[in-house]
């Protein structure tokens, strides 16, 4: 084409990606602006689009006076913990439904899909009972346990995925060696898997990291709430301090970035190598 | 003797998401079942009984429900077509290599990280009527002269939490798209220049049916997503004003909510099954061609 | 052997008393905000120190889910020992029949006598047993800015709903951004009822919602005069957005001035201290109909004891140390109620302020602020105040006529059984 042509097309490109960059970024930019406001420049009107002194009280209002820290790390605490149980069973099973073949597997891995239908909040109620009776609630063990529950289905699909991908000959090789399957999976395709392991994991942490209704019905203590839990008790009767909102927001959005940013790139191959096939 | 080793290992592999899914999702579901068909609240916990249908008709015959159920339809719908076209349009944007692309992506992506609870109140914040910074914008353009109420206004809460769930899904739909137009081989490309075909027939007759199987998996998955994490709906509006955002999963809560009813809020979660099993099956259908096999 | 016995009846003294210690209290709040659980929390610690050996758990659920995780631990008999409830809760909470009858306690209790009339009475909602024992009242009184009114040559509050019209309507300049009324838009129960009842002089004391000769209120033509005044006030001094207002809305509008005049709560005082200050606002009693009577109620928080609680006897220590009068005033001065002890309005010169001479003036007259009670013990209660704000927005969306709507409240009410 002609170099016109290409210039107007890059500008439209670079107008397009301009656009979305601005739509992503702005909240984002509006929320941090937001909480490092001080209390009273938050509902002037007209708006102040920056803050005429920089001010951190609403941090510190969240770490020391609605002691956040606590609850900073019991989020971490049941995400990582139910991310990785449910990562590794993912594992398990997503590579004997990948690799082997058996009567009804097409239909475990279609039921595996049909229990993503189930409206998380349609379990709430049940489950609730279920765990009272095993004395299980207001304990993060509980809170884990139910994202295991919610979780694992959809990681196993995701680990099947992943596994489909991997040539089968390499671990052939390694069983025509003497290995058994199980050495064979952690010695030779585990390794090969490390990308998807990153990015089951990192999904599985996003969603539970997260979740807001089961924690806030399960949860009873102050000392056990989570992130989520912390930020909807900002909203009280008198409404909703948003200075506040903003940096818990913003706070509680280092992690998932964090872990997000890293593993992008993985979630990106998981979610479609098994989605085509060939 | 090896087929038996063989079953076991497949087993005991097995073994843990199936008692995983079996204990914490299956179980309470048959549960929630038989609860929808009781009068199980909070007021009449130990006088519990069958009542059949009763729920059920309650909800069926109340006269929001129509209205419940086309904002169910409209919102999956129209939060599905826009997150596939605006996502399409930004993987095609992100399709060739440019200086700062990992960074962009890493930018343009993050909403998605976000939990749906907390992206509903950030922008109900930036819609506020008297405080929020869209409406601040609008006036200083001089598109509007007073502060619009997006969210206290029944016409105007539906399409501003549409758009804001369109915000959420983008990034998704981008990076599935993206991915399916990476394993586009460029040689089919470099025929059709040959052939002299324009950019725009490239883009109808090459890269849309080579996405084609993507695009039909990811569509059922988010539709399904959609439907069950109403966070977004509920953190802006809760489902108000006067229920014109309200959809049958913020409908659930909300019965719970108000009515301390769980029974008849089981009875909405086995609808809202019922239609997501109608919808995927009416779906795979039509769209023969289409590989679900995730 | 006689010294063995001893020892023994010692030794086992000592471990019922060792076992004795460790009791934990847990105490459930239900108007969660962080600022409210750090004043229960310093109240909790206080009876700790008073008590050594137990232990207070505070459990502070989200605001908007507190009520649905009381009901639900309450009906699974999760461990509780004192549960916090609204009146309009109470009747609710109380069917369950998980709630212990106070009765016994509160006639043994010191308190009792100093108590203001009429507050355990308004507690004994559910089958004329108190099964809650409030911890503070809430009752609407006018809230103005004088050096608004000022502005207008308005020195004094009015002191009828007539006069509420005339100064509204008189400061309401839509194109200045001056209006008058401060409207409720949504829930607006007790804001709508106070307006309404007004109009009419022989409301039942037991049943705001009726009159004293039994009919519903609804069907009486005064309730129309009512209604159309109060719609009158919306339209004509109210901004258009206040249809959607709530409680902070109703607040930053008081505060930044645009309508001077309001309807709240007590807990309104705390919040306006802190946004305002004190000099910028007084309260005035409410304003009378055309009757020359108004007709507040009562509502109330209080505390309440399971009856599976292991712990009662302690939890009712901890219920009385809470209204006890200094620990009162406190948590009254902090979260903005009013206390249920007299001694408290007797001795603690801030209840005595300018801010509360509302309140002072309506207590000290009950000729003309007649206090009632809403029909809280009916179990339509519940969809009552959903369809009490569904409807005004219909009527104000020009969907619905005030006729219509009151057909429809009284309809409710007949069929609720009032």
């Amino acid at each position: 084409m002609n170099r016109s042509k290409r210039i107007t097309l890059n500008l439209f490109r670079g107008a397009g990606l301009a656009f979305y960059l601005f739509i992503a970024v702005f909240p984002l930019l509006w929320i941090f602006i937001t909480s490092i406001k001080p209390s009273a420049e938050v509902y002037t009107f007209p708006i102040k689009y920056w803050p005429s002194k920089v001010s951190f009280e609403s941090y510190r209002y969240l770490f020391e006076f609605a002691d956040f820290g606590k609850y900073f790390l019991n989020s971490l605490f049941v995400s990582i913990t139910a991310s990785l149980v449910s990562t590794l069973i993912a594992l398990f099973s997503g590579y004997v439904l990948a690799r082997m073949r058996f009567r009804g597997k097409s239909v475990l891995v279609i039921f595996l899909f049909f229990v993503q239908m189930i409206p998380a909040y349609l379990l709430m109620i049940p489950q609730y009972s279920m765990f009272s009776s095993f004395d299980l609630i207001n304990k993060l063990s509980g809170i884990i346990l139910v994202y295991i529950g919610l979780g694992a289905a959809f990681s196993t699909i995701m680990a099947r995925g992943f596994f489909v991908r991997i040539p089968v000959s390499l671990e052939e090789s390694a069983l025509m060696d003497g290995c058994t399957r199980l050495k064979a999976l952690f010695k030779v395709t585990l390794p090969l898997m490390l990308p998807g392991v990153a990015a089951i994991f990192s999904f599985s942490f996003v969603q539970n990291w997260n979740e807001i209704f089961t924690a806030a019905l399960f949860l009873n203590s102050d000392s056990k709430m989570t992130v989520p839990v912390a930020l909807y008790s900002f909203i009280s009767k008198a409404g909703i301090q948003w200075n506040v909102l903003a940096a818990g927001i913003v706070v509680s959005l280092i992690p998932t970035i964090f872990v997000f940013a890293f593993a992008q790139k993985y979630i990106v191959a998981g979610l479609t190598k098994g989605s085509v096939k060939e | 003797m090896k087929n038996r080793k063989r079953f076991w290992f497949i087993f005991w592999m097995l073994v843990p998401v199936f008692s995983v899914v079996g204990f914490l999702s299956i179980y309470p579901t048959i549960k929630g079942f038989i609860l929808a068909f009781q009068n199980y609240t909070v007021f009449t916990f130990n006088r519990i009984r069958f009542i059949g249908w009763d729920n059920f008709e309650e909800i069926i015959t109340d006269m929001d429900f129509l209205m419940i159920l086309r904002n169910t339809l409209v919102w999956i719908a129209v939060s599905v077509f826009f997150q596939l076209l605006m996502g399409l349009g930004l993987a095609l944007l992100l399709r060739k290599p440019f200086k700062g692309r990992g960074l962009y992506s890493g930018l343009v992506f993050y909403p998605w990280a976000l939990s749906g609870f907390a992206i509903g109140l950030l922008w109900s914040w930036l819609l506020n009527g008297q405080f929020g910074i869209v409406n601040d914008v609008l006036i200083k353009l001089n598109f509007i002269e007073e502060g619009i109420q997006f969210l206290s206004n029944p016409d105007t809460a539906m399409l501003s939490v549409l758009i804001v769930n369109i915000w959420y899904g983008i990034p998704f739909f981008a990076i599935m798209c993206l991915a399916a137009l990476q394993s586009i081989p460029d040689s089919v490309y470099e025929a059709a220049d040959i052939d002299g075909a324009s950019g725009w027939a490239k883009l109808v007759k090459i890269t849309l049916p080579y996405i084609r199987p993507t695009i039909i998996s990811t569509v059922l998955v988010r539709s399904i997503w959609i439907m069950n994490f109403p966070d977004v709906i509920y953190g802006m509006t809760r489902g108000g004003p006067a229920k014109s955002t309200e959809i049958l999963s913020t409908y659930m809560i909300n019965i719970v909510y108000y009515e301390n009813d769980y029974s008849k809020a089981s009875a909405v979660g086995v609808l809202v099954i019922l239609l997501l099993l109608i919808y995927t099956i009416l779906y795979l259908s039509f769209s023969k061609g289409g590989e679900v096999e995730i | 052997m006689k010294r063995f016995v001893i020892l023994l009846i010692v030794l086992c003294l000592m471990v019922t008393l060792l076992g004795a210690k460790d009791i934990t209290l847990r105490v459930i709040q239900v108007f969660t905000s962080p600022e409210r659980t750090k004043i229960l929390e310093t109240i909790a610690e206080q009876f700790e120190e008073l008590n050594p050996g137990v232990d207070v758990e505070i459990i502070s659920p989200p605001y908007e889910t507190a009520y649905n995780k009381i009901y639900l631990m309450v009906s699974t008999e999760q461990p509780l020992d004192v549960v916090e409830v609204g009146d309009w809760s109470l009747a609710g909470m109380a069917s369950m029949g998980k709630l212990e009858s106070l009765e016994p306690y509160i006639a043994d209790s010191e308190m009792t006598p100093h108590l203001i009339k009429g507050v355990v009475k308004s507690a004994r909602i559910y089958e004329d047993t108190a099964y809650v024992m409030p911890n503070a009242v809430y009752v609407k009184t006018l809230f103005y800015r004088p050096e608004i009114l000022e502005k207008y040559n308005l020195l004094t509050p009015p002191h009828s709903m007539g006069e509420l019209m005339a100064y509204s309507k008189y400061m309401t300049d839509a194109d200045k951004a001056q209006y008058g009324f401060d409207w409720r838009g949504i829930d607006p129960v007790n804001f709508m009822d106070l307006v309404v009842t007004s109009f009419f002089d022989d409301i039942d004391p037991q049943c705001m919602y009726k009159t004293t000769d039994g009919k519903i209120i609804f069907e009486d033509p005064r309730a129309l005069e009512g209604l159309t005044f109060y719609l009158d006030l919306y339209y004509q001094t109210a901004p258009k957005d206040s249809i959607n207002w709530g409680f902070d809305d109703q607040i930053n509008s008081f505060v930044s001035g645009i309508t001077p005049l309001l309807f709240q709560d007590p807990d309104t005082t705390g919040l306006l201290n802190s946004l305002l200050g004190e000099d910028h606002y007084q309260t005035a009693p409410l304003p009378v109909g055309p009757s020359g009577k108004v007709y507040p109620t009562f509502g109330f928080g209080g505390w309440g004891i399971p009856n599976y609680s292991e712990n009662k006897e302690m939890a009712w220590k901890f219920i009385e140390f809470f209204n006890s009068p200094e620990i009162s005033a406190y948590f009254c001065k902090n979260y903005g109620a009013l206390p249920i002890d007299q001694r408290v309005y007797d001795n603690d010169p801030y209840f005595s302020s300018n801010i509360f001479a509302g309140w002072q003036h309506m207590f000290a007259d009950p000729e003309t602020y007649r206090f009632t009670d809403y029909p809280l013990d009916n179990p339509a209660w519940f969809e009552w105040y959903q369809l009490q704000g569904e409807t005004q927005q219909k009527i104000l969306l020009g969907r619905m006529t005030p006729e219509a709507a009151l057909k429809e409240w009284a309809d409710f009410w007949k069929d609720a059984g009032l």
